[in-house]
């Protein structure tokens, strides 16, 4: 009861928590702030910052293209903040830190079981082994960023979950007259800023919202137990903390009292080493300094190299984690992708070769795309391609007027196309299934899919047939043919054909795919 | 001591919900009550002398739509044809050629312009939009007609409607005008019956379509594959949700649909004319420069006119055929009074 008695005194009797605090609910508001705007008008330079500042995002897209992306130079600040002041971006700025901090479930369990110290090992394992990985091309491990979890959770996951509620609740109520104004009312701030204008499908939410659902009920076991024990951003700017500037000092006036041990979110300070604490676990926080009764705790400038603990990663780990992504990539790699997966549609101007050595997975895109076109690949595109945007025109179309994607991808794995080059973009290609297309099977007249071909000459053509109706009666209809070369695959006929169930005319994988309409196309094994 | 603070938030709470509902139920009782669903878009069938226009500007009675389409008055013509010259001075012309937009519009009245807005990629000059300048004129003539309210919608089937109203170049010009753009909101699409109706029984139309005085539809007329042309009853596809059905019988659903959303004016933007790969376009060499608008209060004589630009016969359009047979309206090009006026000589 005690600290908790002391706690409540103020906002200025704990002037750095106070400050902390502050700056990570307006770094959380910025955060969903930008995400919100990432669909719309706003630059997708600007929305996707927070994925940018990211280092970890960064350094793997490095080694895996072994090619440097300009504007992943952003991450340069993070990077210099951690080498001044150690890990104050988890304490200070990770916005999924901060849904941590204000969710504490570990009072509810008040540490019934709270993992060893070996388990701060994991994160570091999980570090290398990404780390490895992308320098042998393959990037599935960024699933575990805590960025990337946040932003696909929210993107793909609580958003749409989130849309389903409030046009749930707006249709029910709004069937009540007296409702009628207020409730548009409502509807007119929400969209199109929000939440989408028009209906948008999702696949598996439960499973995107449930990884960060999951990562928050890790806090029953421990406070932070992702910060402590799982995220691979938070090792990597751990690491670069041990040789941080500001590191955290035991003053002479400390009498053990164990009242910054049991403040730590981290449970970093150990009693059993003079009350120290590992600046790669410490995430700059302030709280121990706050809370000292005796100002025992200071954090001060040191020039040294803070010591190894024993669950920092030593030579057999990286040896370890070396074979063990060798021996990974070499089981994901044994067959070629294209060949399993055809219908794994890939963005537009992404490389259709190298696209899941470049993409980190951070789902930015698929908040971008207004149609919800673009989703997580499940099973479309293997373990290699897991999690990457793939385009499933079935539920949502690639909007002939819109180049979003390109523009808001943080690493440039979908490039940021102009307009009018996205336009020329083969993203695949449209064939006719024949045996369940209307006016082919069944005598009935439907041009849907040439209606909507955006393209300003059309790639589907109609030729006239005769047909003959079960009454005898023969009449004179039209029946849609595609034209390759002129076909980008945008998925508009797939979408709104009317077909029950699996569309009569789908979009698959092509040579030429990646490259621009009518130019030198890619040719498989060339 | 912590129930009690839930208990204390929990009651808070309820206050405030019942403030808030209780006080949105009281504010929006007495707005609903002066509308109703029954009020529909001014019947063509209705005869439009001026003598029956009440004087002191009290709104028209709507009436259910008769079989037989009437004649207008001697006075007026049937179609207006205003040709070379700018679009807005076409439309001007047009309408002042049918009598006035005063004749269709009255004093304080709630009026629903629909162009056509299909897609949000396209700009004007690939005639898939309707002309921002003839959309922006109508609002003008509306509200000097003394509209009360003028919304322009349309629900596009490619992209969401503000970004078509933005990308189409309507929005400028009818912000502008003084009118407005309607969001498309899917709230407002109510499952509507179709008394008349041979094939479609049953749609969800956009509600201020069916609340409004006054609808006026505006169409482009350009190339479409199954229905040949689209035209003014082919326009009326952009205020319904489910698209996609209509095509199984194109013509007679159309016909449908006319038969209850009732246009009180049809103007047919041929000002560019899409000739191939309609409804979208994206060729200017698909496009032709023509200069004409069309207005008439019969929905089905501004297509059968409209159908001639084409090189094509009204009754070479199934809808024009099914407009026929319900009675909407007249395809007898050669015997119908039609003005034609030549506004750049």
């Amino acid at each position: 009861m005690a600290p908790n008695a002391r706690k409540r005194r103020g906002v200025f009797s704990r002037p750095w928590t106070s400050l902390r605090k502050l700056i990570q609910a307006l770094a959380l508001l910025a955060f969903l702030v930008l995400f919100v705007l990432a669909r719309g008008e706003t630059p997708g330079s600007t929305t996707n910052l927070f994925l940018r500042l990211n280092p970890l995002l960064a350094l793997v897209n490095l080694f895996a293209t072994k090619a440097l992306v300009a504007g992943a130079a952003v991450a340069l600040i993070t990077i210099a903040l951690t080498f001044l002041t150690g890990r104050s971006w988890c304490g200070w700025l990770c916005p999924l830190g901060t849904i941590l901090d204000w969710i504490p479930l570990h009072r509810w369990t008040k540490g019934r079981w709270t993992p060893g110290e070996g388990w701060r090992g994991v994160k570091y394992a999980l570090l290398l082994l990404t780390l490895f990985a992308a320098l042998l091309g393959g990037l599935t491990l960024l699933i575990f960023d805590p960025l990337t979890i946040l932003t696909r959770g929210l993107a793909v996951g609580v958003w749409p979950a989130l849309d389903k509620l409030v046009t749930a609740a707006e249709t029910a109520l709004y069937r009540l007259p007296a409702l009628r104004t207020p409730i548009l009312a409502v509807d007119t701030l929400l969209r199109p800023l929000i939440l989408p204008p028009v209906p948008v499908t999702t696949r598996a939410s439960a499973l995107f919202a449930g990884v960060l659902i999951a990562v928050v009920l890790l806090n029953l076991f421990a406070e932070r137990f992702w910060c402590r024990y799982l995220c691979s951003m938070g090792a990597l700017l751990g690491l670069m903390s041990k040789v941080a500037l500001l590191r955290r000092r035991i003053e002479p006036g400390c009498v053990g009292c164990t009242i910054c041990t049991d403040a730590c979110p981290m449970g970093t300070i150990n009693a059993a080493d003079d009350y120290a604490s590992d600046p790669g676990e410490c995430t700059m926080c302030l709280e121990c300094m706050d809370d000292c009764p005796l100002g025992g705790t200071t954090f001060a400038p040191v020039l040294s190299v803070d010591p190894m603990r024993s669950y920092d990663p030593g030579r057999r780990q990286v040896l370890v984690t070396l074979g063990a992504a060798l021996g990974g990539m070499a089981l994901i790699r044994t067959v070629d992708p294209e060949i399993e997966h055809p219908f794994a549609l890939h963005p537009p101007g992404a490389d259709a070769e190298e696209f899941y050595s470049q993409c980190v997975r951070c789902g930015q895109c698929m908040r971008a795309c207004p149609t919800a076109a673009l989703q997580p690949a499940l099973t479309e595109a293997g373990i290699e391609g897991f999690w990457t945007p793939v385009l499933i025109s079935r539920l949502g179309y690639c909007d002939y007027g819109c180049n979003a994607c390109g523009q808001s991808c943080p690493v440039e794995a979908i490039a940021p196309l102009p307009l009018v080059r996205k336009q020329e973009q083969v993203i695949g290609r449209a064939e006719i299934d024949q045996d369940r297309c209307l006016p082919w099977i069944e005598e009935q007249e439907c041009i849907v899919c040439e209606e909507v071909c955006p393209l300003p000459e059309k790639a589907i053509e109609l030729e006239l047939a005769e047909a003959r109706l079960p009454t005898g009666e023969t009449i004179i209809l039209q029946r849609p043919l595609v034209i390759h070369d002129l076909c980008i695959g945008c998925g508009m006929c797939e979408y709104k054909c009317p077909a029950v169930g699996e569309a009569a005319i789908r979009v698959s994988r092509c040579s030429g795919e990646g490259g621009l309409r009518g130019g030198q196309g890619r040719r498989r094994g060339g | 001591m912590e129930n009690k603070t839930r208990r204390v938030f929990l009651r808070w709470m309820a206050i405030q919900m019942g403030a808030v509902f209780g006080g949105a139920l009281l504010a929006s009782c007495g707005r609903q009550e002066s509308r109703s669903l029954q009020t529909t878009a001014l019947p063509i069938a209705q005869p439009l002398q001026p003598t029956e226009v009440d004087p002191t500007g009290a709104p028209l009675q709507a009436e259910e739509a008769t079989a037989e389409p009437t004649e207008t008055p001697a006075s007026h013509p049937h179609l207006a044809v205003a040709r070379g010259g700018e679009p807005g001075t076409l439309v001007r012309q047009a309408v002042t050629a049918l009598g006035g937009m005063q004749l269709f519009v009255n004093p304080g009245d709630e009026v629903i312009v629909k162009p056509n807005a299909c897609v949000d990629y396209r700009t004007y000059e690939y005639a898939a939009t309707t002309n921002p300048w003839v959309v922006g004129e109508i609002v003008r003539l509306c509200l000097e007609a003394g509209a009360g309210r003028v919304r322009v919608m349309d629900f596009p089937f490619g992209g969401d409607s503000e970004s078509a109203y933005r990308r189409s170049g309507i929005q400028e010009q009818v912000l502008a005008a003084g009118g407005e753009m309607e969001p498309i909101r899917f709230l407002k699409f109510v499952e509507t019956e179709i008394p008349n109706a041979i094939d479609l029984k049953r749609c969800q139309i956009y509600e201020d379509v069916l609340l409004a005085d006054v609808v006026i539809n505006v169409p482009i007329a350009k190339h479409h594959s199954l229905g040949r042309l689209t035209l003014g009853m082919k326009n009326l596809m952009g205020v319904i949700r489910d698209r996609p059905y209509m095509h199984g019988n194109l013509g007679q659903r159309l016909a449908d649909l006319a038969s209850r959303v009732r246009p009180a004016l049809t103007i047919v933007d041929a000002v560019r004319i899409l000739r191939a790969n309609g409804p979208t376009g994206g060729r200017l060499s698909d496009v032709q420069k023509l200069d004409t608008v069309i207005a008439s209060a019969d929905i089905v004589a501004a297509d059968s006119y409209a159908a001639t630009l084409f090189g094509l016969q009204p009754t070479d359009l199934s809808y024009i055929v099914s407009g026929l047979n319900m009675g909407l309206g007249r395809a007898d090009l050669e015997t119908m009074k039609i003005e034609e006026i030549a506004v750049g000589a």
